[in-house]
């Protein structure tokens, strides 16, 4: 029984340890060596990716039905692990070129990654408050890591005292939901409905409540305030990570959250999701215009495609419509994923040592002078806008017919103009890196040139196969 | 229930006798305050700014270890009353717990967190 | 009966404050007797036989002593940090038994006030309510000396705390439980002491530290802080701070004894339980000359040794005897305990040998 229960968990725990040793061994390499700590890290996230994938079509919930193993936790979790692998990859040559190259920096990445995991496993709100706290307590670290640079301080400062505020929504939600039902357990909270002894009008509340405090870490509007300054203060690398895991995690805790446990309630949240969503699509773009900054107009359109996420999600509660939404959120998430990867990629190669290099006229140039890289970036803008050929196109078509299809219409027409808006300042950066003249230097690794040739090629070559991609995103089900 | 009723009346004497020894102080104690005698000592010289002055940061550190390792210690005690019950199984899961709060430990112990200076 | 059970508290109450009491000011003429003999001198010899009188005269002499309150200090904060230092010395004798049941006047008569369930706890948690009284006291005098004197003595106690608390998880895996009396009961076989002596000698350290006491009086180090947390507390309310601390040397050497060297046991005790007080309190007399006695032997440790030691001996120290103690009573082999943490201690004797032989010490 105690094996099976940790057989569920087994990929988190083995990186848990992981970390934990990676921690101690760091101590014991010197400055000049810190290669090792990274290829270390490198090594956890490549085994614990392993353990996942062994793990593929097994079923099952361990420790008391707290957590659970499914094909949707099989996948983010895989998703969450390329993604620290990505990270890793980024992070080394930025962090020597700033000078920030300390060795926790990947013990904590590797934590937080595990925290996600545990994240997307959780069928139990309890776990979901610790995965979240798991999770997002590495994240402030990372991002107050440049220091002593205020910015990155301020940033570090900002996440956490939000995010302690978001993760009192939440646990007050869990409170609530435990008062309406006497449980925490997903399951039981559905199995409470059935038997009629919960209070809706407080359930109704405790979901509210939750989804404020996951709406936080998603960075929905309007709970997106802390997004720009963390994002732009933070190391650009830890950015990347954190505008990539900390979605996939917040959505997968979202979508079992919502779809285990209050189908019921669809009739209430459906109206708040639907205006939460148009909100998030309608602000995230239209700042996005207004920033020079390139770190804060990712900021922003990484908000405005959480927007986009969420649109799937306002038809959680329609049995017939659930699979297909989790499905086209999950697809979008991969995506997003991939382009956030490669478009941050770029951002940090083209960061001085100094933290400049950040606007958009330091892109002036680009073309010229590093025609691979402005290539690069190109084929990323595109995928954020959703022009061919590109996966963020087939993610978003999937998005808006999956929307179509549960009959938001008007929330899918929003979604369709948002982005036509958005082609505008994605575009922008197109054209100042081809149309003007400029000398930017860009700097990387061989590590980082991987990362960024890898995330561009992924998001042309998927897209023109995206029948693979769509058997496994539909194959992922929530098993509840 | 009775013995804590117990220590609430030694607790009442307590603070009954406790006050009544400073009172006694303040009745029969003579009071001729001046401005210098209500200066701060400072072994005569005039004292330069507030006494109250930001503390090193050391302090906090070992605060905020403390606070973890006393856990830690207050996790023991049900631990070790029922230690005979749960014999071999009870032993290794400490063990487990006690290597989590070592990596900590060996941690903030290589990074200097336990020097003072 | 009710009201009959409320007396008897009562009065229980009235006698352990006056065993405090009465011992506190006899602890003082002990210590300046035992200091004056070790430095050849004769010490109090004026008030009454043999001196015998001087802590009442001490006593007045503070009563009718000024009250300086400094002018920007925190009235509220200094005037409650007295009370709130000395309070948990005189609470903490609740929980100490000193006998089992003893019949007077043909009423059964249970020797201690109350025999808690979760007795070590109470001990853990009431002795740690000091370090409130001792750092507000620092704090709200508005003086560098006592503020600094206030956290340095407030980081020392809680350093020493974790070494202090597994200490009392080694007893408590000894005896199975948590209530003193079941403890002391425990030791009617073998004194703790004998089959765990490290771990005593951990308590005894530790207890030490608690208690500010030499030569861990580091927050009252008078060459550098004048006098630490008390320096702008005058007559009563200085009384009250060494009150506690001298009420506190009871009561940790009446912990001392209960929890390791078999607290009112003694020989006879089963037949007359009225020696029980007896002994115990001879223990206790034996534990307070012994820390006069290092009183005076002992040089101060300089505080980041202290902190070091605490940190990075004591308490590695003490989790590894939690461990023997542990394997020793699953393989029943109590022996083994014995063995292995006498190997523990000295090892941990060797590295804090090395340690000082460092030549970054030698500064």
């Amino acid at each position: 029984m105690a094996q099976l229960d940790f057989y569920t968990l087994l990929p988190t725990v083995v990186l848990m340890a992981w970390a934990s040793g990676l921690l101690i061994a760091d101590l014991f390499i010197p400055r000049d060596r810190k290669a090792w700590t990274a290829g270390l890290a490198a090594l956890g996230l490549a085994l614990a990716l392993g353990l996942t994938l062994a793990q593929i079509g097994r079923t099952g919930t361990g420790f008391a039905g707290m957590v659970t193993l499914d094909p949707f936790a099989v996948l983010a979790n895989s998703l969450l692990l390329v993604s620290g692998l990505l990270a890793v990859g980024l992070s080394f040559g930025y962090l020597r070129r700033r000078d920030i190259d300390r060795g926790e920096y990947y013990s904590l990445t590797l934590f937080s990654v595990a925290g996600m995991m545990l994240m997307t496993q959780a069928a139990d709100l309890i776990v979901v408050f610790l995965a979240l706290e798991m999770f997002s307590l590495p994240l402030y670290v990372l991002a107050a890591f440049a220091r002593p640079q205020p910015d990155s301080e301020e940033a570090g400062l900002k996440y956490f005292l939000l995010g302690a505020f978001s993760a009192g929504f939440l646990i007050y939600g869990i409170a609530l939901v435990y008062g309406a039902t006497q449980t925490t357990a997903l399951a039981g909270v559905v199995t409470a409905v059935a038997t009629g002894t919960a209070s809706l009008p407080l359930l109704a509340a405790g979901a509210g409540l939750i989804l404020v405090g996951l709406g936080f870490k998603v960075a929905a509007v309007p709970f997106h305030m802390w997004t720009p300054d963390v994002y732009q203060g933070a190391p650009t690398s830890v950015t990347a990570f954190m505008a990539a895991g900390a979605k996939i995690a917040g959505f997968a805790a979202l979508m079992r959250v919502f779809v285990q446990a209050f189908p019921v309630l669809g009739e209430k949240l459906t109206p708040i999701l639907w205006t939460l969503a148009a909100l998030t699509m309608f602000l995230g773009n239209l700042v996005a215009i207004a920033q020079s900054n390139i770190k804060r107009m990712l900021a922003y359109s990484s908000i405005a495609h959480a927007g986009y996420i969420l649109m799937a999600l306002t038809a959680y509660a329609n049995p017939q419509m659930r699979q297909m939404a989790v499905s086209a959120a999950l697809f979008y998430l991969l995506a997003y994923a991939l382009t956030n990867f490669g478009a941050w990629g770029v951002v940090a190669a083209l960061e001085k040592q100094n933290g400049g290099g950040l606007e958009l006229n330091d892109y002036a140039g680009l073309g010229r002078k590093s025609p691979a890289l402005a290539a690069a970036m190109t084929i990323f803008m595109l995928s954020f806008t959703g022009v061919p050929p590109t996966l963020g196109l087939i993610g978003k078509i999937y998005l808006f017919r999956v929307t179509v299809e549960a009959g938001f219409i008007g929330l899918a027409v929003i979604g369709v103009l948002t982005s036509l808006v958005s082609a505008y300042y994605y575009l922008r950066v197109v054209v100042v890196m081809y149309m003007r003249e400029g000398e930017p230097e860009a700097s990387m690794d061989g590590w980082h040139k991987a990362v960024i040739a890898l995330s561009a090629a992924l998001t042309v070559l998927l897209s023109l196969a995206p029948a693979a991609l769509f058997s496994l995103v539909s194959g992922a089900t929530l098993l509840f | 229930m009775l013995e804590y009723i117990a220590i609430a009346v030694l607790f009442l004497i307590a603070v009954v006798l406790a006050a009544l020894i400073v009172f006694l102080g303040e009745i029969f104690g003579p009071r001729h305050s001046t401005p210098r005698k209500a200066m701060p000592y400072e072994s005569g010289m005039r004292p330069v700014g507030e006494g109250r002055r930001r503390m090193p940061v050391r302090f906090y550190l070992i605060a905020v270890l403390f606070i973890l390792f006393d856990i830690e210690v207050i996790f023991f005690l049900p631990w070790a009353v029922t230690f005979r019950k749960l014999g071999l199984f009870g032993l290794v899961e400490m063990f487990i717990f006690i290597l989590i709060l070592l990596v900590g430990y060996v941690y903030a112990w290589k990074k200097g967190a336990l020097e003072w200076e | 009966m009710e009201a009959a059970l409320i007396w008897e508290w009562v009065i229980k109450s009235l006698i352990l404050i006056f065993i405090v009491l009465t011992g506190f000011a006899y602890t003082t003429y002990l210590e300046r007797k035992e200091l004056a003999r070790m430095q050849v001198r004769i010490g109090p010899n004026r008030a009454g036989p043999w001196g015998l009188l001087q802590p009442v005269a001490d006593g007045i002499k503070l009563i009718f002593k000024e009250e300086l309150t400094p002018a920007e200090a925190d009235r509220t904060l200094f005037f409650l940090a007295p009370i709130i230092t000395v309070i948990p010395a005189l609470v903490l004798m609740a929980v100490i038994p000193w006998g089992d049941t003893a019949t007077l006047g043909g009423r059964e008569v249970t020797l201690y006030l109350a025999d808690l369930n979760v007795g070590i706890l109470y001990l853990a948690a009431i002795s740690s309510i000091a370090v409130y009284g001792i750092v507000l006291a620092g704090w709200s005098s508005n003086n560098k000396y006592a503020t600094l004197g206030g956290l340095r003595s407030s980081a020392q106690m809680i350093s020493y705390e974790l070494a202090m608390g597994l200490s009392f998880v080694v007893v408590i895996l000894l005896a199975d439980s948590m209530s003193l009396l079941e403890i002391v009961k425990a030791q009617a076989g073998l004194w703790f002491v004998f089959i765990q002596p490290v771990g005593a000698l951990v308590l005894f350290i530790t207890l030490l530290a608690e208690v500010n006491r030499a030569p861990f009086d580091m927050p009252e180090a008078e060459q550098e802080l004048v006098a630490g947390y008390h320096t702008e507390y005058s007559g009563m309310k200085f009384a009250l701070f060494f009150m506690a601390e001298y009420g506190k040397m009871i009561v940790v050497s009446a912990i001392l004894a209960t929890l390791f060297f078999g607290g009112y046991l003694g020989p006879g005790v089963d037949r007359l339980p009225w020696l029980g007080p007896l002994y115990l309190g001879l223990k206790i007399f034996v534990a307070l000359f012994v820390m006069i006695w290092i009183r005076a032997t002992f040089p101060r440790i300089r505080y980041d040794r202290l902190m070091a030691f605490g940190w990075k001996v004591l308490l590695p120290l003490a989790l590894a005897l939690v461990f023997i103690t542990a394997l020793g009573i699953m393989l029943e082999q109590m022996w083994l305990v014995t063995v292995l943490s006498l190997i523990a201690g000295a090892v941990a004797a060797l590295m804090v040998n090395r340690a000082l032989r460092r030549k970054e010490y030698a500064r």
